[in-house]
């Protein structure tokens, strides 16, 4: 029986057969274990992540390939948190790194500007954050944008905000409405129609279900505000 | 005319091996898996398509040059070949060019195929062709072109085990020559700053070939830039063929 069944014709199907039943009947359920245990969990490879002089050597001048990389595990980050504790202590470090891997990543800039505002409450880090992206992208409208946005909108501060919005409307490519919102803050007036359509725009122009939810979220808040005015004069 | 004979005979032994192909397809695999990479990007998927692609078009370039570099020179003497070329009336430095040219005709096969692959890939996810990328994907063959004399030139000499690691030393060297010279200037004292300026100035400095983050970006490239970086390529790139072949030279076959 078993000759025959070494047959040497036989051996390389039984050796196959014997490789798939080990990869079913043990290596996937072992795999299947390793989240339970916390093998190589995010939470352990967000807290791992080299610093980025560490990364600049180790990614061999693959910059933007690592850059990359960092940036998956950021979304993988903020969807994980979104989900749970809506806690965010390492969503700043995260950006960081990917704009110190790659200096032109202007999406980085923006879109962590806007989770570290409303998604980790850190407007200061925000801010410091696209004010790195103006000096490394002078050319860009995105950065300076979005910096007056935060101005207005989180800080109120609307001489700031003017001055950021005077320097989008410098810039090649920049939104059409910016002349508009550069005259309506000398004009110090229509401060939430303004709002309404800065957020109105980011909900059209949005590329992600997160960043419209953020939106959607404050254009409903801004709506009702401007509806409570009218709901008293007309009592 | 005899050059362009083992050239041709190269490529066409090149093309028959299967480690070309093995890297090849999983080169194609890598480049083709950065689509779905890039779904979850938020936005970002014709950055990740291009720089992914660029790097694997370049890192598996990097492996096909070194692992069928070192073999060139190597195979034909463990063959015992390399007695019946050198017998025959032709000079040795003609037998290394040929050897050397046949490489870069098929790395150029290869990294075409591979570039067309990422340019296609990018023009699916963009909307739009990104014509940098087929300009990045040529510095990039300059790279291989260096690399590829860097392992023809320890094949003269070494065995093909140690030919592979001094070339894939040199590789990742020439790759982070840019942060060598970054380090120099920022924390070394005078003594240690002359000696790591002049590695930079000698060790062959392949971070100038990346133009990747300029096209991902849609940055502007310097003309003049681009131009230093392929006369510096072709002369580094001689530099090492003309020590290949005076060490070959000297080489006794008897």
């Amino acid at each position: 029986m078993s000759r025959a069944l070494l047959h040497p014709s036989r051996i390389p199907w039984l050796a196959l057969a014997l490789a798939c039943g080990l990869l079913f009947g043990a290596v996937v359920p072992l795999q299947r274990q390793a989240p339970a245990l916390g093998v190589a969990g995010l939470e352990d490879r967000v807290l791992l992540l080299p610093p980025p002089a560490a990364l600049r050597v180790a990614s061999l001048g693959f910059h933007g390939t690592a850059a990359d990389a960092v940036w998956l595990l950021t979304i993988q980050y903020i969807g994980g948190h979104l989900t749970s504790d809506h806690r965010f202590p390492e969503l700043k470090r995260l950006v960081e790194t990917v704009v110190a891997l790659d200096p032109h990543f202007v999406d980085a800039y923006t879109l962590g500007a806007l989770f570290l505002s409303y998604s980790a409450g850190d407007i200061a880090g925000a801010i410091s954050l696209l004010e790195q992206g103006v000096r490394a992208n002078p050319t860009r409208w995105e950065i300076p944008h979005d910096l007056a946005r935060t101005y207005y909108l989180d800080l109120k501060d609307y001489r700031q905000a003017l001055h950021w919005f005077e320097v989008t409307n410098r810039l090649p490519g920049r939104p059409h409405y910016v002349p508009r919102f550069v005259a309506r803050l000398y004009a110090a007036t229509g401060e939430r129609e303004t709002a309404l359509e800065l957020w109105r725009a980011m909900r059209d122009t949005a590329t992600s279900d997160w960043v419209r939810e953020i939106a959607e979220r404050e254009i409903a808040k801004l709506e009702r505000e401007l509806a409570a005015p009218a709901r008293e004069e007309t009592r | 005319m005899k050059i362009a004979a083992i050239a041709l005979n190269t490529f066409r032994e090149a093309v028959r091996d299967r480690i070309l192909y093995t890297i090849l397809v999983f080169a194609l695999l890598l480049i083709g898996a950065s689509v779905i990479l890039a779904t979850l990007s938020i936005g970002q998927e014709g950055k990740i398509v291009k720089d992914l692609g660029l790097a694997s078009s370049s890192l598996f370039g990097t492996f096909i040059a070194i692992f069928l570099g070192i073999g060139l020179v190597s195979k034909e003497i463990e063959r015992r070949t390399i007695y019946a070329i050198v017998a025959k009336p032709i000079y040795r430095f003609q037998f290394l060019l040929g050897k050397y040219i046949g490489l870069v005709l098929t790395l150029l096969v290869t990294v075409g195929v591979m570039a067309l692959l990422v340019a296609g890939l990018a023009f699916a996810v963009d909307g739009h062709w990104t014509p940098g990328l087929l300009l990045a994907a040529a510095l990039d063959f300059l790279v291989l072109m260096i690399v590829t004399a860097v392992a023809i030139l320890f094949s003269t000499f070494s065995t093909p085990t140690l030919s592979a690691m001094f070339t894939l030393a040199v590789f990742v060297i020439g790759r982070l020559s840019g942060d060598l010279r970054l380090f120099a200037e920022q924390f070394a004292g005078p003594g240690l700053r002359q000696v790591l300026e002049g590695m930079y100035l000698i060790l062959p400095d392949l971070s100038r070939f990346q133009i990747g983050p300029q096209v991902v970006h849609g940055l502007p490239l310097g003309r003049a830039d681009v131009l230093v970086a392929v006369a510096y390529g072709l002369a580094y790139t001689l530099f090492l063929l003309l020590v290949a072949i005076g060490i070959f030279e000297r080489r006794d076959f008897k």
